[in-house]
């Protein structure tokens, strides 16, 4: 009884400690997002003045929000990232979760030599790519200017980070006997692989999208290369009118900048669920 | 292998192409497009573009790009998607010139104006504005601590500049100068006019380049490090110059906590933002010397446009963008786009309409007066931020006048000459 | 099934990363070859003249004493921050799966820094170090904290490590998170069963179980510190006084700013072989531990 206690009270004091060293983690991560919180509602003068004053000089105001939505086309920007994202993130999940279960599973050279090339490829910096992508895609084969072009070359560009976690998650966490089980029952590989495989993987494919579906949807250099056109513009492109070498109006950025996280949030806090799921109860059930 | 694999994506590429329904445009009207560098009149010009689409029948579209303009131009011509009017830099078009601009020689024009860029013989560069560089001045703020009339003019020399600092700082503004840490200001804006105001510049940045220059033994440079030395004496981030932000210095100045910044014209867009004073404006930058160059700003045309010369660009296109060049120029209501609505000071003497911020006033007033010295538009494109470098050293107090000297010294030796 | 007949082979293999390899190659191998044809040009980048000119941009790069003290300032941060930034993620997903109350709350927070970019972070960083650290700093009088670190070198540099570990650490977390929750939680209860606490469980069974998150997060995270670019530019643009340069950002100015785009390349490729390098010698390292785990 007296022990149960004691242990009781230790787990009390060592819960209240973690929760205080979760809450000061907490507060300097949040921190330059709640001085972003704080200025997107001032104008230039007040946000150069004192970013830490909570209403500035010139009141408050919600002037920045339309401001930044009429000046970038904030709708249809918001219609060209979500397609792109959406479409280039459920590509990239199939193909890479595909790719990898064949690269672990076979100790084909094909497979090796995939799976290296992808690895090294992580490595290399976008600048490398850049000007020879134009040049063969805009300069030869004139392709440049569509959504699906950049939809492809986003999916390009993310398999090896997607298959390289995918290749993790399948090596450590699914069990080759299952596999072995449902070829037993008859079930040929591909269909072992949607039934058996696959929804295993939830976790990391919860991850690897929320991870992606990022990187899309912030990515700024690619899209930029790619879509030419006003009418194409995703939310990073449209926003940087507001970026000059010269001049940069931060309130219109912040504005711009909370409008297009917004998106990405719900789809974390939905996705999370998945994450959290965990694989193993998935298994005994499956 | 390989073959196979372009096929393979060649197919893929085609079937995307097919799937997605290109935008359709009306053929009976031309379409050009124009790349804008200069961000703070991007929101104006693209509702000018909309009116002037509608107004002339052609479609006009405006972009821009928070890229480097070398590094946006390069990925254009290298996807073969450039545009029809681009705007860069002066530097620009000498490289870009020559293989993708075409020749404006016969357009009217040309006359017009001293600040077209000429390369081997053709005009490939039309100046958008003009610009010079100076310091910049809150008048309010000065006569409000002295309590006497400010006239800039009274204050080409340094001794009376450091005159009129000293007062201001009796006055009670303790630390009247801001001083932009920035390498593009340093050793792009006020590094070069230790060149341009050398007597025969070409032939001293040939010195600077066989390394036969004396740089700490050179008046001109001495000169204008002593102005700069008291700049930094009395600058308000003087114990942090280099970590100083350059919104927070335009805003004491706007404001009046300062009085002094060396900047140029274009700063104006910065300072708006702000509750700036009512009288600012530019004066030159205050030297010991005998030679004049205290008594006028350094500057000339900036931002150039030229027209693509490449197949992407058809000759009914080429003819809109020439006929949009000469609608800025002589159309009633492209002269007071230029000079009301984007706030520039025209590169072109037959707009005669005021110009509407104070420190372009100040730009127009030098230049219509001939006191403008000409910017020197071939340094090399590393020289900024190398010799940058070595600036906000000096700047930081890591190294003295002598060290300053020898490293830039050493920079021109380093590199290849740019020829013109 | 004949399983081992080549024509199976290839029919797997182009079932399952046909469109992977098809993709792959396309994007990436490809421009790549192209790119690394352009390093044996002088091109400046724009010109419509590409002349051959060997391997003289590989002489020019080796000789560019910038870029290989860029690399070796790349290396210092790199090491610190890469350990940083995963003792930090891995510290807040074990808090976070620790089953603490309101933890998706405290993941989702912990996440937000990646969704900042640009300018803005850049910004936010500046008035961080360079106003709101100050004037604790002058407050409290300590010598230390009153002159804004992002004016001196080292200063700089600690700068841009505390920066990119706010910001990757909540990525790692995500995939430590996802590492945790791969451990079946009936190993941890029986773990618990047979006598240890939470503590020897976790680092007795968890963390041998997560090898593939810590190969993942590992090498994410040398990739990425050693290819650094967008902090760097907005954070401190090299300054001061171009002591902050890292490699990539001496790459792009090398190519796009001085206009010596061979250079450049040829410089990036010597930056993709030595991080590429790196990199798969950690994961070949990782590799080969699991194997015997």
């Amino acid at each position: 009884m007296d022990e149960n206690k004691k242990a009781a009270r230790k787990k009390v004091v060592a819960h209240g400690f973690m929760m205080a060293l979760l809450i000061v983690l907490f507060v300097i991560f949040i921190f330059p997002f709640i001085l972003v919180l704080i200025n997107v509602f001032k104008n230039m003068g007040d946000i150069t003045s004192d970013p830490l004053a909570l209403i500035g000089a010139h009141g408050f105001t919600l002037q920045n929000f339309p401001n930044a939505m009429k000046s970038m086309g904030f709708w249809g920007a918001f219609g060209n990232s979500l397609i792109v994202t959406v479409t280039s993130t459920v590509l990239t999940l199939l193909i890479a979760a595909m790719a990898a279960f064949v690269i672990v599973r076979n100790k084909w050279l094909a497979c090796t030599l995939l799976f290296s090339g992808m690895i090294a490829s992580m490595v290399i910096p976008f600048q490398v790519l850049m000007i020879p992508l134009v040049s063969l895609y805009g300069g030869v084969f004139g392709v440049l200017n569509h959504r699906v072009t950049l939809i492809l070359m986003h999916v390009g560009f993310s398999l090896s980070m997607a298959t390289f976690m995918f290749h993790g998650a399948i090596h450590t966490n699914i069990p080759l006997e299952l596999e072995e089980a449902a070829y037993i029952d008859g079930c040929t590989r591909w269909q072992t692989y949607w039934k058996i495989v696959f929804p295993l993987l939830k976790p990391t494919i919860a991850t690897v999208a929320i991870i992606d579906a990022m990187a899309f949807w912030n990515d700024y250099l690619l899209p930029s290369l790619v879509l030419g056109r006003k009418e194409l513009y995703t939310i990073p492109i449209a926003t940087q009118v507001f970026y000059g070498a010269y001049s940069t109006d931060m309130g219109l950025v912040m504005a711009a900048l909370l409008l297009a996280m917004l998106p990405i949030l719900i789809l974390y806090l939905f996705l999370q669920r998945y994450i959290v799921e965990g694989v193993t109860s998935g298994a005994v059930k499956g | 292998m390989k073959k196979k694999v372009s096929l393979a994506m060649a197919a893929a590429m085609a079937a995307s192409v097919m799937t997605v329904s290109a935008p359709v445009m009306a053929e009976e009207n031309v379409a050009i497009t124009i790349f804008n560098s200069k961000m703070e009149i991007q929101t104006v010009l693209e509702s000018k573009a909309a009116e002037y689409s509608a107004e002339k029948g052609v479609d006009v579209q405006v972009y821009y790009s928070n890229d480097t303009v070398a590094a946006h131009m390069g990925t254009r011509y290298a996807s073969n998607d450039p545009y029809t009017l681009s705007m860069v830099d002066a530097k620009d078009i000498y490289s870009l010139g020559p293989d993708h601009a075409i020749d404006l020689s016969d357009q009217d024009w040309v006359k017009d104006t001293v600040h077209a860029i000429e390369v081997d013989g053709k005009v490939l560069g039309f100046p958008v504005c003009v610009e010079a560089r100076g310091i910049i001045y809150n008048k309010d703020a000065i006569e409000a601590t002295t309590g006497k009339e400010f006239v800039p003019t009274d204050y080409a020399t340094l001794d009376a500049f450091k005159g009129l600092l000293d007062e201001l700082v009796a006055g009670g503004m303790t630390t009247p100068v801001g001083i932009m840490k920035e390498d593009w200001s340093l050793a792009g804006h006020f590094l070069p006019e230790i060149y341009e105001e050398q007597e025969d510049v070409d032939a001293f940045v040939a010195t600077l380049y066989d390394g036969t220059a004396d740089l700490a033994n050179n008046a001109k440079f001495n000169a204008k490090m002593d102005t700069f030395d008291v700049l930094m004496a009395n600058n308000y981030a003087k114990d942090y110059a280099i970590a100083a932000e350059r919104n927070v210095t335009e805003q004491m100045l706007a404001e009046g906590q300062i009085a002094f910044m060396f900047g140029g014209n274009w700063d104006w867009s910065v300072i708006n933002q702000y509750d700036y004073s009512e009288n600012m404006g530019m004066m030159p930058v205050p030297q010991n010397t005998e030679d004049g160059t205290n008594t006028k700003l350094v500057g000339g045309g900036s931002k150039y446009f030229f027209i693509d010369s490449s197949d992407n660009t058809s000759d009914a296109q080429r003819q809109a963008a020439k006929d949009f060049l000469n609608w800025l120029v002589y159309d009633e209501a492209g002269q007071s786009f230029v000079v009301n609505d984007c706030a520039l000071v025209p590169a072109f003497s037959n707009n005669t309409l005021e110009v509407s911020d104070p420190l372009g006033q100040s730009v127009k007033a030098y230049s219509d007066a001939g006191n403008l010295i000409p910017n020197y538009n071939y340094l090399p494109d590393d020289h900024y931020s190398r010799c940058g470098a070595s600036f906000q050293k000096y700047l930081a107090g890591q190294i003295d006048r002598a060290g300053f000297a020898s490293e830039v010294e050493a920079y021109w030796a380093s590199t290849t000459p740019v020829e013109h | 099934m004949k399983r081992n007949t080549m024509s199976y082979k290839i029919q797997q293999y182009v079932m399952f990363a046909g469109l992977a390899t098809v993709l792959f190659l396309a994007v990436v191998i490809i421009p790549l070859i192209y790119g690394l044809y352009l390093t044996f040009t002088s091109w400046d980048g724009v010109s419509t003249q590409r002349p051959f000119v060997g391997i003289a941009n590989y002489i020019a790069a080796f000789k560019d004493a910038a870029f290989w003290q860029a690399l070796g300032r790349t290396f210092i941060y790199s090491a610190i921050a890469v350990i940083m930034v995963n003792v930090v993620a891995f510290l807040l997903a074990y808090l976070v799966t620790s089953g603490i109350k309101g933890q998706n709350f405290f993941r989702a927070g912990f996440f937000i820094p990646n969704l900042i970019g640009g300018i803005v972070l850049g910004y936010v960083w500046q008035f961080v170090f360079n106003r709101a650290i100050t004037s604790i700093g002058r407050a409290l009088s300590i010598s230390s904290l009153s002159i804004p670190w992002l004016s001196t070198p080292n200063g700089a540099m600690a700068c841009l490590i505390i920066v990119s570990v706010w910001q990757y650490a909540g990525y790692m977390m995500l995939i430590y998170v996802a590492g945790f929750m791969s451990v079946s939680k009936s190993l941890m209860e029986a773990a618990q069963i047979d006598g240890c606490t939470k503590t020897q469980a976790t680092i007795n069974v968890t963390v041998p179980l997560m090898r593939a998150s810590f190969v993942q997060c590992l090498f994410l995270s040398i990739t990425r510190c050693f290819m650094v670019y967008d902090v760097n530019l907005s954070l401190t643009k090299g300054e001061p006084f171009g002591s902050s340069v890292m490699a990539a950002m001496h790459v792009y100015n090398q190519a796009f700013t001085y206009r010596n785009y061979g250079t450049g390349q040829a410089e990036a490729l010597i930056l993709f072989v030595v991080c590429a390098v790196v990199g798969v010698t950690q994961v070949y390292i990782g590799k080969k531990g699991e194997v015997e785990a």
